[in-house]
């Protein structure tokens, strides 16, 4: 907390006064949906509103037959995705790291991170099908299939595809959370203390960086471990239909008054599932450090296998480099017209896909557009609000509440918000779908900005108000500038998040608001694949442009100051 | 109570005293919801007041000029099916029609299954939203309509009061949808039938009844049908319990209402089959495709040998687009598949009503029926009778050349829909038989 921030709000209580209405009405804002929305699912599953959703929620869904393998399905998809993921990213960490493939996958992992989730899906399905693009490369000069095989289905009955998709999607984030914290672990000086003692570089991971890693990810591993076991849109893409995961269940039984109680026991059960997991993640934490400790208190020096870390790198190339594989098997087909089995390559091209069906693709790219910079420039604002107010004493930290929606499942959270919406009149409205997007963006802005915004020397905020600046001139002039590399990619990821959002769209939107996200779902398995194709290269385009331009901006800015600067010096000069 | 019998117990399939009259519930749902609202006043205040605004109301019957008159500007939400690209840029063409013709703007809203429309509409029933309502106009037939009839969640005699109507075929399947009388409720908009396509470069003689077509798998042939309730599924799984029951005491009941009894007798022939037909599937019974659009896309990749399609000229259309080898032909059973009509309606609470209107009778205009019909756009048979059209419209039909892949006119004869209530029936015995 700066000094003269603390004089100027003591010196003038109307404007703490205002500050504090600001802050209730941020949190407020914020908390809003999360607590009818939780409401507005407790009371249908309790059966409080039997008019408009009639009938005992739990004793619905327990007697369900399609219950239980519903939740076995999205339990087994969901734990075992998460730990591939955690294995995957500390394999990430201790085989690529230190080795000339560290700068490529630090390069890889924003524009992999950058592709939605439904389009990752749909290019998947394209992939690994038994007629998909990996079979008709090597077919039938490798296999002597003329005809596709028979032996597997994507999406399978099994849950392997989407398990396989959600690994694919997840591990990046997980991995760019531990990369961002290596720098305060310091780690190269671990590194070097652990080889002189005498350890393996690997088990200078093990017994140095990774107890002191572990913590940092946690929160993010949990909404990752949360985010598998509830998702929806990649479980319709990817996983199995009949039954299909908890989550997929629900979605066909919310849209019916008949059922509406029943799904929302449901979610409140999916609620129980995540707090369980989380519960076993706690266990198995508790587990493993103690097994750990002993050993490193053991003292065991042990020796690296090389060819583990080839395998390790493998792994990890092999995932970053399909999601980018995925995103051009996506672009060829967007612009196919004749591509059989087995050909490895389209027989005819053609430039229609995109041109005659314009209406089809820039309606809901239009649509998609104007929500995400809407929801951009929302959660920015909101958050320079808050850390602003933060910053001069008005707010206090509240960094955990932000994670909130995050870790209760969408569907929980979202289906009570909805009947609220409707009980109000206000679903199908563009705001409401605006604010529940800003919900689910809001949290990663903030987080982003939130350590740029507080380690930013208050010197130059002093020296400015010496020199006779306002408040709101220092921010304008000092504070915003010098930030703008950070607030440019939280507005890409602001981005980002609002064109993969998928259920808040589909379920506050009321049908009305099609975007990029629920037309890909709603088309896939219907419309041309070569369609779906190029609506899914819109998708991840969109976001893509936002980053490019969240690298532009600032080098664009610091050339005009640089220019200037030069020009005032020479005035200077001049004179 | 399983779900069978509670589907059973389900108003409009027999009278059942343990469920509320419609109207009765619809009175607690308006209680109710004033309350809710009066909450909500204090909550959102003014934004619930300008939406509480009561919207000017035009009649069902009312004239035609004025209805025109009052159509002019309004934005129409059309929730249709949006599984079919083809039929998304029909409907694209339509929008831009009744733009050009009448100043409407037609939205076309893109929904996996018209039932979840019917849910949402029966729910904004439960809130009391009886005006401003999301959906202006809707794509619906058979189990679909007969729910919207009754529970009263429909507008009124509109379709007769067109001016198109009169061009209407006289069809049994026009003035009935699914056993269900019509009666102006909803406009006729095209027919279809259910029909397989082949690939002749792989399979010179497909199987042409549900007994061939189980030998046809066991040979090692490549086949599988949409999971139910997606509806190419349910009508494929109709179109054997038909064909399985044919010549028998138990063929007549699926005319008539369902009752538990009869749906035993009716479906054990079914079961057994797909009991049989099932592990040979592509799939093996686990894995099912999610839609008729989707078989299509496997015969073209090689992962099925037979198609579903619920139009007889969708794959003239497919081989025109590049979507399937020109080897492919179209066909049916020999003893017919199930053919029906299909239809827009007006829910009782829609926005622009004289807008909904106006675009039902676009739909029904010999411009926009044969454009439908051409294979180029869509394919899907006509409800007009081309004998009351004048002489130019006439030329414009008989110049639309649908194609060799098409269903060659006259193979086949077309079976009538079971009664309405069969379809929710057979799906949910379906699911709790295989959906598990």
């Amino acid at each position: 907390m700066s000094l003269p921030a603390r004089t100027v709000t003591a010196m003038k209580p109307i404007i703490m006064l205002r500050h504090r209405g600001l802050v209730w009405l941020l949190v407020s804002l914020f908390m809003l949906p999360v607590l009818l929305g939780l409401c507005g699912t407790v009371a249908p599953a309790l059966g409080f509103t039997p008019t408009f959703a009639p009938g005992d929620g739990f004793a619905q869904i327990l007697t369900d037959p399609r219950l239980l393998p519903a939740l076995g399905l999205s339990t087994f998809t969901g734990l075992l995705a998460t730990f591939l993921v955690l294995a995957i990213t500390v394999m990430a960490l201790v085989c690529v790291h230190d080795t000339r493939w560290w700068s490529w996958m630090n390069a890889a992992i924003p524009p992999v991170l950058a592709i939605p989730h439904a389009a990752m899906a749909v290019g998947l399905v394209f992939l690994l099908a038994p007629s998909g693009a990996l079979v008709r490369l090597v077919s039938p000069a490798l296999t002597g299939w003329e005809r596709p095989p028979l032996d597997w289905i994507v999406p399978d009955a099994q849950g392997w595809s989407l398990i396989v998709g959600l690994v694919i999607k997840e591990t990046p984030f997980l991995l760019l959370a531990a990369i961002a914290q290596l720098p305060a672990l310091d780690v190269d000086a671990s590194l070097r203390i652990g080889r002189t003692l005498g350890y393996a570089p690997a088990r200078c991971w093990s017994r140095l960086i990774l107890p002191r890693l572990y913590p940092r990810i946690r929160l993010t591993l949990l909404i990752i471990l949360a985010f598998n076991l509830t998702v929806v849109d990649m479980a319709i893409l990817l996983g199995p239909g009949n039954p299909p995961t908890l989550s997929v269940l629900l979605m066909t039984l919310v849209n019916d008054p008949l059922s509406r109680a029943a799904a929302s026991a449901g979610a409140l059960l999916l609620v129980a599932v995540v707090g369980l997991s989380f519960l076993l993640l706690f266990a198995l934490e508790i587990f493993v450090s103690g097994i750990a400790r002993r050993r490193r208190q053991s003292g065991v020096r042990g020796h690296g296998f090389s060819a583990l870390r080839v395998l390790g790198k493998g792994v990890v190339m092999l995932i970053l480099s399909t999601s980018l594989v995925t995103m051009l098997l996506l672009l060829v087909w967007s612009f196919t017209r004749r591509w059989r089995f087995p050909d490895a390559f389209p027989a005819q091209w053609t430039l229609s896909n995109w041109s005659t069906r314009t209406d089809v693709l820039m309606q809901p790219a239009l649509t998609t557009l104007i929500i995400a910079m809407c929801v951009a420039a929302l959660a920015i604002s909101t958050a320079i609000a808050w850390l602003e107010l933060e910053r001069r004493g008005a707010a206090p930290r509240l960094d955990g509440i932000w994670f909130v929606p995050l870790l209760v499942p969408q569907i929980s959270l979202l289906f009570g918000w909805q009947a609220v919406a409707l009980w109000a009149g206000l679903d199908g409205t563009w705001w409401m779908v605006v604010y529940t997007h800003w919900l689910y963006t809001f949290p990663y802005v903030i987080l982003i900005l939130a350590v740029p915004w507080r380690e930013l020397a208050p010197e130059w905020g002093h020296a400015a108000h010496t020199l006779g600046a306002g408040d709101w001139r220092v921010l304008w002039r000092v504070r915003l500038p010098m930030l703008i590399r950070p607030l440019s990619q939280a507005a890409a990821v602001a981005v980002a998040v609002s064109v993969a959002l998928y259920l808040p769209t589909l379920l506050i939107g009321a049908g009305r608001h099609q975007t990029l996200a629920t037309e890909l779902v709603t088309s896939v398995g219907g419309v041309d694949r070569r369609v779906v194709a190029a609506l899914a290269v819109l998708q991840s385009i969109l976001p893509l442009l936002a980053f490019v331009l969240a690298l532009m901006v600032p080098r664009w800015q610091s050339r005009r100051l640089a220019r200037q600067s030069t020009r005032s010096l020479t005035r200077t000069a001049v004179a | 109570m399983s779900i069978v019998s509670r589907i059973i117990a389900h108003p409009w399939c027999g009278s059942d005293d343990r469920v509320s009259p419609p109207g009765r519930l619809v009175n607690r749902g308006l209680h109710q919801s004033r309350q809710g609202r009066l909450h909500w006043h204090v909550l959102v205040g003014l934004v619930m007041l300008i939406a509480a605004l009561p919207s000017q109301a035009i009649e069902p019957d009312a004239g035609w000029q004025e209805a025109l008159q009052e159509a002019r500007g309004q934005s129409v939400y059309f929730h249709a099916w949006g599984g079919s690209e083809q039929i998304n840029r029909y409907l694209a063409w339509v929008a831009e029609r009744v733009d050009e013709e009448y100043g409407v703007t037609l939205r076309h809203v893109k929904v996996g299954d018209i039932a979840e429309v019917v849910s949402q509409l029966q729910a904004a029933r439960l809130v009391g939203r009886h005006d401003s309502g999301n959906v202006d106009l809707m794509w619906v037939n058979g189990e679909n309509f007969a729910a919207l009839k009754h529970d009263g969640l429909l507008w009124g005699d509109f379709a007769r009061h067109l001016p198109n109507a009169s061009l209407l075929r006289e069809s049994p399947s026009i003035s009935m949808d699914f056993s269900v009388p019509v009666e102006g409720l909803e406009s006729a908009w095209g027919g279809a039938q259910l029909v397989f396509i082949h690939d002749t470069a792989t399979v010179k003689s497909p199987p042409r009844s549900a007994t061939a077509l189980l030998e046809f798998v066991r040979d090692g042939g490549r086949f599988a049908y949409p999971a139910p309730p997606a509806f190419h599924g349910t009508t494929f799984v109709k179109q054997l319990l038909i064909e399985l029951n044919a010549g028998k005491a138990t063929s007549m009941a699926l005319y008539d209402p369902v009752t538990e009894a009869n749906l035993e007798a009716v479906t054990a022939p079914l079961w057994a089959y797909l009991d049989e037909l099932h592990p040979l599937m592509r799939g093996a019974g686990e894995s099912w495709p999610v839609s008729g659009e989707m078989t299509r896309q496997l015969l073209d990749d090689g992962e099925l040998d037979i198609a579903i399609s619920f139009n007889p000229n969708a794959a003239s259309a497919a081989v025109a687009n590049g979507q399937l080898p020109d080897t492919v032909r179209t066909y049916v059973f020999d003893q017919g598949t199930i053919g029906n009509t299909h239809f827009v309606t007006i829910p009782w609470n829609a926005r622009a009503k004289a807008g909904a209107r106006v675009v039902a009778n676009f739909l029904l205009s010999p411009e926009a029926q044969a454009r439908k019909l051409d294979p180029r756009h869509w394919g899907d048979p006509t409800v007009l009778d081309l004998s009351r059209l004048r002489a130019a419209d006439k030329a414009v039909f008989a110049g639309i050349d649908v194609g060799v892949w098409s269903l060659a006119p006259g193979s086949g004869s077309v079976l009538a829909e079971p009664h309405a209530s069969w379809t929710e029936a057979l799906e949910a015995a379906w699911v709790e038989r295989y959906g598990q």
